[in-house]
């Protein structure tokens, strides 16, 4: 049910390789390109295609042609310089293009967001959440673990409501999400721009086609869930 | 004589097995000795108070008479007071009976007669130790001043003055410093003696002869030389001859030298000694904490994890390896240590045993978290360790080492990465709900005993009034802290106190709820 997405990534350090084994396992087609004298350490296992250029080169990022209104731009190189420059230069080269880039620091967050990265992802700010709240909240640590760490059927995710489904013109408070097994976390409700709202009964919303709902369910109950979608 | 000797040795024996004894000795001795006895405070405050009533007294003494009642107080109070703490520092110092019972075992053993003046002896020698030390020999001349009989003793009061460094732990760092540069110091004492000698005779013998009425003596000389060496240069007494003012300029350039030499012994000197003085004071005031977290690694990562620590109240100390990092995290408000936590002795002094609780390796080496999480792990098993690594072979090795829990940032990150491709909307959620940088937050509440979850069904909690999304319960059960997580539990689950609610909600409807239990 995820899209599937067309990736590039620039990089393949410690973090570009975890980075790719959760990509590739969510089914992303993944193009990964590193530097002229990056030092690239390849799991033996793994069929993976390296495409090496001098990314300081316009023409060589081009002659990658990539469709960049189709994909997404990952910057996973190991040094903050190249990866700030890298952001740049594919913001100079497809100003619509979706850049994804690793940081280090708030420090580094901020430069890179000035620099036009959609997102950015901070390499330590949710490592060292889960470590403070192993000491401080070890049951909320230990729900998260479940939920978004271990690779089990417990799952979160996002769906997009289509025309047409049973849920539409439907307020939330209705409808017995929980007795499906399935908690709803957030909304993206069309009706109030689009503002992700977590759903934590303060408002009443009416469910439409666009909305994107953030649900957290076990496997076989979102695709029951899926089922009655799709049923309409 | 055979009995009286019997009478030792069984009195003896009466002080080693008597518990008060042994009570009241101990406490005397954590009293005036124990600096991590939180009374003895009280004891410095004391003796402080009557040192320098004793000095006031001297200085008020020096224009007008003090009435008797004052004098009185000095002599006999004082004086009792400080040949009390001498006698009771004595005692404490070491056992004589326990002198007294090795020598009978050890003569009993040879098969010999014990010989009483050999063991006087002994007892003697022992207690002579302490009386040639440093600050007892500065005790004994701060009682002198007692005796009336010569008036220049009372000048000894002021000794009364040094006393009070022992009642002060950072004068006393100010004497080791000292201590430890005692070679470098007596190396310069003796050259400048020396040089203060030769220039002393040199002017006397240019000058002494009636050509400077100044100059009576070897005296007049040697002062001379001093005041000049040391660049004081009062002036009272001035070369006249050339001869005398070439001695003169010799004199100031070796005095110069000789000067700067000294501070810069004394200044580096105190610059090696600061670390350790920091780390004292640290150790001493994070001894004070019941639950204690070590965090090693002021790295990025560190720093993070130090904010979010401090943000929650956590107790926690920092070492680093690094100087740099150390003074960083101190000169941020932390209690910082720098030292190796790869040796057992920096966790042996912040109480290993007893207080750590919980250890976050997060130093930007695999192989160095290894090895902390490794000498935690050996010196007490029951402290929670926490390591980061960046390897999946290297976490396997440090799961085998017993460590608690092994963090990868770049799986976590790498992970949040992937999901932002697919699901943008769930990413937001995820970042949000991790990052706590929105009001929205996830967070846990254990149910109270009695409170007004206690014994009631999930279906019967009116989540929607409380503004909370319920996750998941913990169930308390019998052999783990948390026990199981039950995802999404159904109506019919009974809540018990000790179960913990995972919530996500505003952060004040999880204050309310919290405060309701």
């Amino acid at each position: 049910m995820e899209k599937q997405q067309n990736i590039v990534l620039f990089g393949y350090g410690s973090f570009g390789r975890q980075l790719y084994k959760n990509l590739r396992s969510r089914g992303h087609n993944v193009k990964v390109v590193v530097g002229l004298d990056d030092y690239v350490e390849v799991d033996s296992d793994s069929n993976i295609n390296i495409t090496r250029i001098n990314i300081k080169r316009n023409d060589e990022i081009l002659a990658l042609n990539i469709n960049a209104e189709e994909s997404i731009f990952y910057c996973a190189m190991n040094k903050t310089a190249n990866n700030l420059f890298l952001v740049l230069t594919l913001k100079s080269l497809y100003p619509m293009a979706n850049v994804i880039s690793n940081s280090n620091s708030n420090e580094t967050t901020r430069k890179l967001k000035y620099a036009g990265a959609t997102s950015v992802i901070d390499l330590y700010e949710a490592t060292s959440r889960r470590i403070v709240n192993v000491l401080t909240k070890p049951a909320v640590s230990m729900a998260l673990d479940e939920i978004v760490y271990k690779q089990n059927d417990l799952k979160m995710l996002e769906i997009e409501l289509e025309e047409n489904t049973f849920l539409e013109g439907r307020y939330v408070n209705e409808i017995r999400f929980r007795q499906m097994g399935i908690i709803l976390i957030a909304i993206i409700d069309k009706e109030l721009g689009y503002e992700l709202v977590f759903t934590d009964h303060r408002i009443n919303h009416k469910l439409d086609a666009g909305d994107i709902l953030v649900i957290v369910a076990k496997e076989k109950d979102i695709n029951k869930f899926q089922e009655m979608l799709n049923k309409g | 004589m055979k009995k009286s000797k019997h009478k030792l040795l069984s009195f003896a024996y009466f002080l080693q097995g008597s518990k008060r004894y042994n009570n009241i000795k101990n406490f005397v001795y954590d009293l005036i000795e124990n600096d991590d006895y939180p009374y003895k405070k009280y004891f410095d405050f004391f003796m402080i108070f009557v040192i320098l009533s004793s000095v006031t007294l001297l200085v008020m003494d020096v224009k007008r008479h003090i009435p008797d009642w004052l004098d009185d107080f000095d002599l006999y109070f004082v004086t009792t007071v400080f040949v009390v703490e001498y006698l009771l520092r004595m005692w404490v110092y070491s056992d004589i009976h326990k002198i007294i019972i090795d020598e009978f075992e050890e003569s009993s053993y040879f098969d010999k007669e014990v010989r009483l003046s050999s063991l006087f002896a002994k007892i003697v020698k022992n207690k002579w130790e302490y009386m040639t030390s440093f600050s007892a020999i500065i005790d004994l001349i701060a009682i002198l001043p007692s005796y009336r009989g010569l008036r220049v003793l009372r000048v000894f009061v002021l000794f009364r003055a040094f006393k009070m460094l022992r009642y002060t732990k950072s004068l006393t760092g100010f004497l080791y410093v000292l201590k430890n540069k005692k070679f470098e110091l007596m190396t310069l004492l003796t050259l400048s003696t020396f040089f203060i000698f030769i220039a002393g005779i040199m002017l006397y013998v240019f000058e002494g002869d009636n050509d400077n009425p100044n100059i009576h003596n070897l005296f007049d000389a040697f002062y001379w030389a001093l005041i000049t060496i040391s660049t004081v240069g009062y002036g009272d007494i001035a070369p006249i001859t050339p001869e005398g003012r070439i001695v003169t300029m010799l004199i100031i350039f070796t005095g110069i030298g000789l000067i700067s030499f000294v501070t810069s012994i004394i200044v580096s000197s105190f610059n090696e000694r600061l670390g350790v003085l920091r780390e004292d004071r640290v150790v001493q005031e994070v001894g004070k904490k019941k639950k204690l977290t070590v965090v090693c690694g002021y790295g990025l990562l560190g720093r993070l994890v130090v904010r979010g620590l401090e943000k929650e109240g956590v107790e926690f100390v920092i070492i680093d390896r690094s100087e740099e990092m150390a003074a960083l995290a101190y000169n941020d408000g932390y209690h910082a240590i720098c030292a190796d936590a790869t040796k057992g002795e920096i966790f042996e002094k912040l109480g290993i045993a007893e207080r750590i609780s919980h250890v976050l390796c997060l130093t930007a080496d695999d192989i160095q978290n290894a090895f902390i999480a490794v000498n935690v792990k050996s010196l007490n098993d029951r402290v929670h360790v926490a390591a980061r690594c960046s390897d999946h072979e290297i976490a396997t090795k440090m799961e085998c080492a017993h460590v608690d829990q092994v963090i990868m940032p770049e799986e976590v990150a790498g992970m949040m990465g992937a999901v932002y491709a697919g699901e943008p909307v769930a990413f937001e959620v995820l970042l949000s709900i991790i990052e706590e940088k929105e009001k929205t937050q996830i967070n846990e509440v254990a149910i109270a005993e009695g409170s007004f979850l206690d014994n009631k069904a999930i279906g019967d909690v009116d989540f929607e009034k409380l503004r909370l999304i319920l996750l998941g319960v913990f169930k308390r059960s019998e052999n783990s802290k948390l026990g199981e997580f039950i995802f999404n539990p159904s109506d019919e689950l009974v809540l018990n106190a000790g179960d913990n609610l995972v919530c996500i909600g505003y952060s004040t409807a999880i204050a309310n709820l919290k405060r309701k239990m």
